[in-house]
C-alpha cells in the first residue's frame, strides 16, 4: 500500500476546496437570503485560507516543500504570491455584494464559483509541474469563463464571455502544445527534471519552441500586449465587481506563475526567453497609454491601463534577477490597492439607482462628491506614478532592477510611457475638478465606501510603513531563488 | 512503411494548424470555433500519447487524460455560454460578435 | 503501435459519448437556420494559408530533429512497463491513484466548476409550471375538499 501524502503543505487549498462544497450546499438548502450569507462566508474563508497558506510555508529558510509526487510546492514566495492573490479576491468579493443587490441578479452560485476560480490560481501558483500548471490554469480560467458571462441577460455581457472564452480557450491550447513540445524534447514534465535536463544542453530546438508557446499562452493570460485583443471588450461587458475581480486576482497568479517558470526550469534559456519577452513588455507598455486616451468607457481606459501595468510588472520579469522579482512582487501589492480602490469608485458611480461607466459623467463631482473625487484623485495620481503615492515605489523598484540588470534602454521606455501614461490619468482629475458639474452620484454603499477608503490611504500611507508590507516580497523573492 | 515518432507528430502538428486557422479564419458560426478548439485539444493528445510510447514514460498519458476531463469541461462551459449569447442575441454567427469593438 | 490502449479507448468513448453529444445537444436545441456562405472568406484565405504554412512548416522541421533527451532515461518520472509484464491499463491504473493522485482530485473540481457553470448560466426557472407538491397533497382533508350538498328535487345545483 502506498502512504498517502503529505498534505499539511496543501492545506489552505484542501480547505478552500471543501469551504467551496460547503457553500454550494448551504446555498441550496438556505431559503432565506443565501447570497449574502454565502458571500460573506466566502471572504472568511479567503481570510481562513490566507492563514493557513502563511502557516503551512513554514520553510522561512527559503527551502520549498513539496509534496503529491512533486507536482505542488510551497514556500515563501507562494505564500506571498497566495497572500496578494487571496487579498485581491476578498476585496473584489466585498464589492460584489452591494452590486448585486442593486442589480436584482443574486444568485449565491457566483460566490462559489469565484472562490473555486481562487482556488485554481492558488493551485497554479503553486504548480512544480506542467501538469499541475495546467490543472491550475484550467481551473481557474473555466470558472472565470462563466464568471465573464454571468450577467446572462445583458447582450454585451454575453458577447464578452463568448470572446473571452474563444481566445482564453486558444491560449489554453497554445500553452498545451508548448507543454507537449517541452514534454517531447526534455524528456520531463516536472520543473525540477527541466531545470536538470536544460543544464548546459545548448540549442535544444524543440524545448524552446515549447517555451515560445508556453509564453504566448501566458501572454494571453496576463492580457500583454499582442494578446490583449479581448482585454477591453471583457472589461466592458463583464459586470463590473467581476471586472474589479478579474484585473486583480488572475493577474497576480499569472504572473507570479510566470515568474517561477521562466526563472525556476527555463532559467538557463534567459537568453531566449528574454527576446521574446522584451517585446511583448514593451509593446503592452507604449499600447497601454497610448491606446487609453482615446477611451471614453472608464472601464474601457482601466483595460488599457492594466495592460500597461502588465508590461511595466514585465520589466521585473525580464530583470531576471533577485531584485528584479522582488519589484514585481512590490509591483502586484501596490497595483492591487490601485485598482480595486479605482473599481470601488467606478462601483460607486451610480446616479439615481443606475449604474453609469462613461467619463463624462465624472464632470464636477468634486463639487457634489468630494469624497469620491478624492478617493480618485489619490488613486489616480498614484497610477501616474507621482512620488510621495504608492504607484511611484512600484515603478521605481522595477526600473531599477532592470537598470541594475543592464537593462537600460528598457527602463528609459518605462519612464517615457508612464509620462504618456500620466495625461490620461490627470485627465480624470481635470474633468472632476474643473468641468462643469453634472448630476450628483448617490451615496455608495457601505462595503464600497469602505474598500474605496482602505485603498486610498493604503496608497498614500506606503510611504511611512513599506517595512512590514515589503518584508514578505523580500523572503519570497529570495525564496524563489534559493530553489 | 514503419510508422515512426516524426509521422504522428506531423499528423499532430497538421491538426493543430487546422484548429488555429478554424478558430481565425472562419466566419460563419460559433460552434465551429468550438470543435476547432477540441481539434487543437486532441492534436496536443497525439503529442503526448507519441512522445510518451517513444521515451517510455507513462507521464504523457497521464497528462493526455487530464486534457481529455479539461477538454470536456471546457466544451460543456463553452456550449453554456453560445446557448446563453443565442438567447441575448438570437444569433451565433461569427459576424454578430460585434457589440464591443475591441 | 504506440502501446497506449487505455487511452484509446477513453478517448473513443468521451469524445463520442460526451463531447460529439454535447455538440449535437446544442445544434439542435439553438434551431439555426442554414448558414449563407459570407462574402469575405477568401480574402483571408490566402493570408491565412500563409501563416498556418509557415507554422506548420515550422513545427515539422522541429520534429524531423527530434531525439531522445540525453537526461530522458534518468528523468523518466514513471517508466512504463514491460508490455508482456503487464498491461497498459494496469499500469496507468496503479499511477493515477498514487502518484499522481492531485492531478485525479483537481480533475474532479474542474468538472464540479463545469457542471456548476453550465447550470447557472443556462437554468431558467420558468413561471407557470405546475409541480408536484407532495406535503400539500398529504395535508389534504376530505373536510377541505369535499362539500355534501342535498339538493332539493327540482331544484338543481347552481
Amino acid at each position: 500500500m502506498t502512504a498517502l501524502p503529505n498534505l499539511t503543505p496543501a492545506y489552505a487549498e484542501i480547505f478552500l476546496a471543501i469551504a467551496g462544497m460547503a457553500l454550494l450546499m448551504l446555498g441550496v438548502f438556505r431559503k432565506k437570503d443565501p447570497v449574502r450569507g454565502v458571500t460573506l462566508l466566502a471572504v472568511v474563508a479567503f481570510a481562513v485560507a490566507a492563514v493557513l497558506a502563511l502557516a503551512t510555508n513554514t520553510s522561512a529558510d527559503g527551502f520549498s516543500t513539496v509534496t503529491f509526487n512533486g507536482l505542488f510546492v510551497v514556500n515563501a514566495f507562494t505564500g506571498f504570491s497566495k497572500l496578494l492573490v487571496l487579498l485581491g479576491a476578498g476585496l473584489a468579493m466585498m464589492l460584489a455584494l452591494p452590486w448585486a443587490r442593486n442589480e436584482g441578479i443574486a444568485r449565491y452560485e457566483l460566490p462559489v464559483i469565484m472562490l473555486f476560480s481562487v482556488l485554481g490560481m492558488m493551485m497554479m501558483v503553486s504548480a512544480n509541474n506542467l501538469m499541475s500548471l495546467y490543472v491550475g490554469l484550467e481551473l481557474q480560467s473555466l470558472a472565470l469563463y462563466v464568471l465573464a458571462a454571468s450577467n446572462r441577460g445583458n447582450l454585451k455581457a454575453t458577447e464578452a464571455g463568448v470572446k473571452y472564452f474563444v481566445l482564453g480557450a486558444l491560449a489554453s491550447g497554445l500553452l498545451l502544445y508548448g507543454s507537449s513540445l517541452i514534454y517531447g524534447f526534455a524528456g520531463t514534465t516536472s520543473f525540477a527534471g527541466l531545470a536538470d535536463a536544460l543544464t548546459g544542453a545548448q540549442n535544444n530546438v524543440g524545448v524552446i519552441v515549447g517555451v515560445v508557446f508556453v509564453i504566448c499562452g501566458f501572454a494571453f493570460k496576463v492580457s500583454a500586449v499582442p494578446f490583449h485583443m479581448w482585454t477591453p471588450d471583457v472589461y466592458e461587458g463583464a459586470p463590473t465587481p467581476v471586472t474589479a475581480f478579474f484585473s486583480v486576482a488572475p493577474k497576480i497568479a499569472a504572473l507570479c506563475l510566470f515568474l517561477r517558470v521562466l526563472v525556476g526550469p527555463f532559467e538557463d534559456l534567459m537568453i531566449q526567453w528574454r527576446q521574446v519577452l522584451t517585446v511583448i513588455c514593451v509593446a503592452s507598455m507604449l499600447w497601454g497609454a497610448v491606446a487609453a486616451i482615446a477611451q471614453n468607457n472608464i472601464k474601457r481606459m482601466m483595460a488599457y491601463s492594466s495592460i500597461g501595468h502588465v508590461g511595466y510588472a514585465l520589466i521585473g520579469l525580464i530583470a531576471g534577477t533577485q531584485d528584479g522579482a522582488r519589484g514585481m512582487l512590490y509591483y502586484m501589492l501596490i497595483y492591487l490597492f490601485m485598482n480595486v480602490g479605482t473599481f470601488a469608485v467606478i462601483l460607486s458611480m451610480r446616479i439615481k439607482g443606475r449604474y453609469v461607466e462613461s467619463i463624462d459623467d465624472l464632470s464636477g463631482i468634486s463639487k457634489t462628491n468630494p469624497a469620491i473625487a478624492l478617493a480618485l484623485t489619490v488613486l489616480m495620481f498614484s497610477m501616474a506614478g507621482i512620488p510621495p503615492l504608492a504607484g511611484f515605489f512600484g515603478k521605481y523598484f522595477v526600473f531599477a532592477a532592470a537598470v541594475n540588470a543592464g537593462l537600460i534602454p528598457l527602463a528609459v521606455i518605462g519612464v517615457l510611457s508612464s509620462v504618456i501614461g500620466a495625461y490620461y490619468y490627470l485627465r480624470l482629475i481635470k474633468i472632476m475638478y474643473f468641468d462643469e458639474s453634472a448630476e450628483s452620484f448617490d451615496r455608495p454603499d457601505a462595503s464600497t465606501g469602505v474598500v474605496m477608503g482602505v485603498c486610498a490611504l493604503a496608497v498614500v500611507v506606503f510611504v511611512l510603513l513599506p517595512e512590514p508590507l515589503l518584508a514578505g516580497a523580500d523572503a519570497a523573492a529570495a525564496a524563489l531563488f534559493q530553489g | 512503411m514503419a510508422v515512426g515518432l516524426s509521422h504522428y507528430l506531423t499528423v499532430s502538428a497538421i491538426l493543430f494548424t487546422l484548429g488555429i486557422f478554424g478558430i481565425f479564419l472562419n466566419r460563419k458560426n460559433l460552434i465551429v470555433i468550438l470543435m476547432s478548439i477540441e481539434l487543437m485539444l486532441l492534436a496536443v493528445n497525439i503529442n503526448f500519447v507519441a512522445f510518451s510510447s517513444f521515451l517510455g514514460d507513462l507521464v504523457g498519458q497521464i497528462f493526455t487524460m487530464i486534457v481529455l476531463t479539461v477538454a470536456a469541461a471546457e466544451a460543456a462551459i463553452g456550449l453554456a455560454i453560445v446557448v446563453v449569447f443565442y438567447r441575448a442575441r438570437r444569433s451565433i454567427a461569427v459576424e454578430d460578435i460585434n457589440e464591443l469593438k475591441g | 503501435m504506440l502501446g497506449a490502449e487505455f487511452v484509446a479507448m477513453i478517448l473513443v468513448i468521451v469524445y463520442v459519448g460526451a463531447v460529439a453529444v454535447l455538440f449535437l445537444f446544442v445544434v439542435m436545441m439553438l434551431d439555426i437556420n442554414i448558414a449563407v456562405i459570407r462574402q469575405g472568406f477568401l480574402k483571408y484565405m490566402w493570408a491565412g494559408l500563409l501563416v498556418g504554412g509557415i507554422l506548420l512548416a515550422e513545427l515539422i522541421t522541429v520534429f524531423a530533429a527530434w531525439k531522445m533527451s540525453d537526461s530522458a532515461e534518468m528523468l523518466r518520472a514513471a517508466p512504463a512497463p514491460d508490455p508482456n509484464a503487464m498491461s497498459n491499463t494496469e499500469a496507468i491504473g496503479q499511477i493515477l491513484y498514487t502518484d499522481y493522485v492531485y492531478l485525479f482530485q483537481a480533475s474532479g473540481i474542474i468538472l464540479l466548476v463545469a457542471m456548476i457553470g453550465s447550470i447557472v448560466l443556462t437554468h431558467r426557472t420558468r413561471t407557470g409550471v405546475r409541480k408536484q407538491v407532495i406535503s400539500e397533497q398529504n395535508a389534504r382533508r376530505p373536510i377541505d375538499t369535499l362539500e355534501v350538498v342535498k339538493v332539493e328535487s327540482g331544484k338543481g345545483l347552481q
